[in-house]
This record gives structure tokens, sequence and C-alpha cells, in this order.
């Protein structure tokens, strides 16, 4: 698969009916219950802020921080789009959870044997080229799936040509980029999105695990250098005792 | 039956440490039982914007940074000659050692599939700091087991196999020691590292690209001080015999190194022009003035005393002021700076606590019936009170 599949959220559209929620529920078969924020059992909610209703779920970041934090690589960004995670490889260390700068993973804390949940993007239905069942669910089309130049070059195309959007299409610098954008009407800090950093959040952390070579050779260099010279000098010393014993043996007038 | 009887056959006398030692223990089985019966949400109070609490912030950042003197001093004296630290090598090493294995006990409690902790080994990936962390601590955990090994080997009664062990482990050594102070730079740095990925979260005061540089610079003087913390309690009450000037000579390279640490912080937040935060009337601003009060100022003043330097008592609080420092940057880092970004307020639980508390006092004992039966530190001929079975414990 060449394309890769991404979301986009207009929240102009958007009317709450939580349709999206039902279908993400029934399809992992959980309690249908509405939930006001993301759960184990809630993958996607509609936040109401004001008069707008906002849709969250992971952003499916191109260069996700979960994915560069997992220290087992359960969590993965496919070339399809989607961020999996992969249940049976999680240690249950919690990183993505700190990591993630949307703040979308959940832990199941009620389980015993508890795992990671979020959205994996219906990366399964997609694979067979159905559209995710909260998309497909939506009765406005304030969802919309598709190729992700597509989708960017639509929420490109509604910003420009209706002047009552923010001239800003959030998650297309967000983190470096996602796969999940949103377009609105209100700006996007009143709705309660978060200020993430523009670059990839991997990034942050490359430069340090860079180093890490860098201080294995200079500082092994610098350490060996350093013994090699203590046990020189304690050569040295030896050699200069034993001779001024010698010395001392030899004659005892000279010293 | 009567107290007097039971010390006849050996029952351990009731004293005030015992029972404080007993009570943790009995608060930290419940804790275990909480966490591994009952899960994390009766255990703990965390919650997903608060994934990570007491267990990594006092087990693990304040575990594996408090445990640093073991490397420190392992490469004073072996690769750099300072051969005046070696009476205390032995000490330092073991209380690394230990150190790391609370880190490790920790881990189980930490980890929501603890059974799954050998995963790193086998499934990679080299993006993440955590992944370089545990390897380092494995690595560096075993390290510091084979440097305390033949503390432990040169006690058994077989002549032949302790003198094969005791030549290998002669042999390799210096191997050991410089891996081990590799394997700890590497890993002290990235735990700092791990926090890298958190900007725009974590609060200005502390979230600075050199994170991994503040962690390390910081791990050291505080693990140092901890040796000397630990040194002193076997001198007061273990019977230890150490020249004091020992004590003095490491409170001597303590100081400069807290100044450059403090230095350090400053140039910093000069750089990242974060000054503004200083004088906030915030609670994170408070906790910082705390942190750098704690870990440098007073102790700073302090070790610029001759008369602190000197007396093994004023340097044993002076040493418990730069840990508490040390501690309350650690858990500034991995709690407070990150709570007003997640809007979480998180207070652990008491259990959370009690297993933490637990398994800081198994080491503790552990360390101290290592003391008593190896030969960790010289000793003065026993006192006329140890031959006495009912004399009062000396915890």
């Amino acid at each position: 698969m060449a394309t890769t599949r991404a979301i986009l959220v207009d929240i102009t559209k958007c009317i709450g009916c939580r349709s999206c929620e039902q279908a993400c529920k029934q399809l992992h078969g959980f309690p249908m219950e509405s939930e006001t924020k993301l759960s184990p059992t809630a993958l996607t909610v509609v936040e109401e802020r004001g008069d707008r209703f906002v849709r969250r779920m992971c952003m499916h970041c191109q260069d996700p921080a979960c994915a560069s934090a997992c220290l087992v690589g359960a969590l993965k960004k496919t070339a399809a789009g989607p961020v999996t995670y992969d249940g049976a490889k999680c240690i249950g260390c919690r990183y993505c959870l700190v990591a993630c700068p949307f703040s979308v993973p959940r832990y199941e804390w009620t389980k015993l044997v508890p795992y990671v949940t979020k959205c994996d993007m219906c990366a399964a239905r997609q694979a067979k080229d159905q559209p995710p069942a909260c998309v497909e669910a939506c009765p406005v089309q304030a969802s919309i799936a598709g190729n992700r130049d597509d989708i960017l070059e639509e929420a490109q195309r509604r910003i420009l040509n209706d002047s009552k959007y923010v001239k800003h299409i959030y998650g297309s610098e967000e983190a470096g980029g996602t796969s999940v954008f949103f377009i609105s009407d209100v700006p996007f800090e009143k709705l309660g999105f978060a200020a993430a950093p523009k670059q990839p959040m991997p990034v942050l952390t490359a430069t340090a695990l860079g180093d890490g070579p860098t201080v294995i050779l200079v500082g092994g260099a610098l350490l060996s250098g350093l013994y090699w010279i203590t046990q020189r000098r304690a050569l040295v010393a030896l050699a200069e005792a034993r001779e001024k014993s010698i010395a001392a043996s030899g004659s005892t007038e000279r010293n | 039956m009567s107290t007097k009887s039971l010390t006849a056959i050996g029952f351990p006398k009731i004293t005030l440490w015992r029972t404080i030692v007993a009570l943790i223990f009995a608060a930290g089985l419940y804790s275990m039982y909480a966490r591994f019966a009952l899960g994390f949400k009766l255990a703990t109070n965390l919650t997903d914007p608060q994934p990570w609490g007491l267990w990594v912030g006092l087990g693990t950042l304040c575990g594996v940074g408090l445990s640093a003197g073991g490397f420190a001093i392992a490469a004073a004296v072996y690769l750099l000659g300072l051969e005046r630290y070696r009476p205390i090598l032995r000490t330092s090493v073991l209380i690394s050692f230990l150190g790391y294995c609370t880190v490790c006990v920790g881990m189980l409690y930490e980890l929501g599939i603890p059974w799954r902790i050998w995963h790193p080994i086998v499934m990679w990936n080299r993006h993440s700091v955590l992944f370089e962390v545990s390897w380092c601590v494995m690595l560096y955990t075993t390290v510091l087991a084979l440097e305390f090994s033949p503390s432990l080997v040169e006690k058994l009664p077989f002549v032949r196999v302790r003198e094969l062990y005791l030549r290998w482990h002669h042999s390799i050594l210096i191997a050991l020691v410089l891996a081990g102070t590799l394997l700890s730079s590497m890993h002290q740095s990235f735990l700092g590292g791990l926090y890298l990925i958190t900007k725009g979260r974590l609060d200005p005061l502390w979230y600075t690209p050199y994170l991994t540089t503040m962690f390390y610079l910081s791990a050291i003087p505080a693990g140092l001080a901890v040796t000397i913390m630990a040194i002193y309690l076997c001198v007061r009450s273990l019977n230890a015999r150490v020249d004091m000037n020992i004590l003095s000579d490491v409170s001597r390279v303590i100081a400069p190194l807290l100044a450059i640490y403090g230095v350090f912080r400053a140039v910093d937040l000069i750089n990242r022009d974060a000054l503004s935060y200083l004088w906030m009337w915030r609670e994170a601003t408070l906790l910082f003035w705390l942190e750098i009060a704690l870990l440098v100022v007073i102790p700073l003043v302090l070790l610029n005393l001759k008369k602190v330097r000197e007396n093994p008592m004023y340097l044993y609080w002076t040493c418990a002021i730069i840990v508490m420092g040390f501690m309350t940057n650690r858990l500034n880092v991995s709690i407070t700076a990150l709570q007003a970004s997640s809007a979480a307020y998180y207070v652990p639980k008491w259990t959370e606590f009690a297993a933490s508390l637990a398994t800081i006092t198994a080491a503790a004992v552990a360390f101290r019936y290592a003391v008593i039966y190896l030969d960790i530190l010289p000793k003065n001929p026993p006192r006329e009170r140890w031959m006495i079975p009912s004399a009062p414990a000396q915890a």
C-alpha cells in the first residue's frame, strides 16, 4: 500500500450526535454508555466545549512520541497510517502515557493484567479498504477519511474558501505532523487542544541517544588512558623505591 | 510464655528499631498484596494524567541516583589510583549493589505486567531512552554483583574454588570497573533523558535539553553523600573502624561537584531565558527554591566550614540535607513539575509509600548484616556489650 490514510474532523460540521463514539464502542464490544473522557472503553469521545463539539482520539502522528518511547516496540507507526499497539509485547511501563504530547493513551488501571488502550484508526478495517468505523458512522460527514495528501488538500481548500475557519489545520504541524486533522471556526486553544511542539517528538530524545556511542568511545578512551597513567606511575614509583633501597644497601654514606 | 524464656531459645529481643522495621515490613507486605492481588487502582493513586508516580520518582530515579557512589569510588580507586579511598570501596560498592537491587524489585511493582520484565532483552527499540536505561541497569547490576562477589566468595569454606574465583575476578576487575563507570554515566544521564520527550509539559524551571547532564552532575555528589552517611552509621553503631579523614576527603570532593552543578543550573536558566519563572509566586517555584536550597546552597555553605568537614556527625547531617535536596529534585522532575500541565493532582497512596519504604528498609537490613558478617569494613575488636545476647540491637 503506497498511500497513507488520514482522518479530517471538521468541528463546524459536528452536531454532537455521538454516532462515532457508539460505532467505536460497538466495534470493540465495549459497554455502550457514553463517556465524557477518553478511557479504556472509549477510544474516541465527543467533548462539549462551549457550543462546539470536539472529537478526541489518537492523532496518529507521522513520527509518534509513543512509538519512539516504547522500549519493546509495542507501538508502531504503520506504513498505512495508523499507529498500532501490540499488547503481546507490552510490559506495562507506561512511558507512552508520559511521552504522548496529546495525552491520548489510556491504561487499564483496574485490571490485574493491564494493557494500554488507544484508537488504532481501525487498522484492520482499513487494510480491507473499509473506512474507520467512526467515520463511516458520521451522519453529517464531520469526519472524513482518505489518503493523507487528499485529506490535507481538502482541509486546505475548506479553510481557504470559507472565511469563518481559523487559518490553521490542527495536526499539520503539531508534533511534526499527524494523520488526524482538525479544522475549526473557534481558535483551537479555546477548544482544549494541546499546544504540542512543532517538531517530531522523537527528535527531542534522538540527540541524547546519539551521544551514547560518543560517550562510550571518548569516555572509554579517557578512562583507559587514566588507568594507564595510574599504572605507569605505580610502576615508576616501585622502580624508584627499588633503586633507592639498592643504593641505600650499597653505600649508606652516599645518602 | 514470658519474653525472658523466649530470649533463652533465641527469639530476637524486641527493641524499638526492630519494632519499627517489623511494622514497615508488615505495611510492605500488605502493599505487595494490594499491588499484585488487587491491582494499581487499589494500590496506587496513579491515573492517566499521572502515569508515573512515587515508584518511578523515588524508587527508580532516586534509587539509581543515590547508588552512584559505587561507580565514583571504584573509578577513583582503580582508574585514578586514589588509594586513600580504598578503605571505603567495598562499602560504596555494596550500597550501590543493594541500591540497584531495590530498583529492580521496585520495577516489579512499577511494571503493569512484571513477568514480562525480560522483554527488553529480546524486543529492541533503539529509539527509546527507556530501552537504553533498561539495558544499562541490567548490565550495571550484573557488574555490581560481580564487583561485590569477592566479599561473599572469600567466605566459602572451599579453598580451591575460592582461589580460582578470586584469581579470575582479579583478572577481569579493571574491565569491570571501566564498564561499570561507562554504564553508570550513561544511564544516570539517560534517566534525565527520559523527560526530554515532555517538552512543553515539564515546567520551564526543569525542562532543558541538558536534562541528561543535570541528572549526571547531581547523581555523583548525592551518591557520595549516601556513602558518607552509611559509613558514619557503621562506625557509630556497627563498631566499624574507619579513618574519619577519608569522609572529610570525600566531602571535599562533594563541594566542588555541587558547585559545578549549581553553576550549570544557573547558566542553563539564563540561556533559556527562564529567569522570570524564578520569581513567580507559585508552587513549582517554591519547590524549585527548596530543591536548590537543600541540594546546592545549604550544603555548600556548610561544607565550607572546617568545623563541619571535620566533624563526622555534622558531615552526616550535611549529607542528609544533600540527599533530601536530591530527592526533591528527582520528585520535582518526575511528579510536581508535570502537574500544572497535566492538571492532575497526585498524592501517593499510603501503600505506595509503604512499598517503597519496605524495599529500602530491606536493603538497609541487608546492608547491616553484610557489614556484620562479611569483611566490608574493618572492625574494632568486639566491645563487651556485643558479647551479651540480650544487648540492645543496634540498627
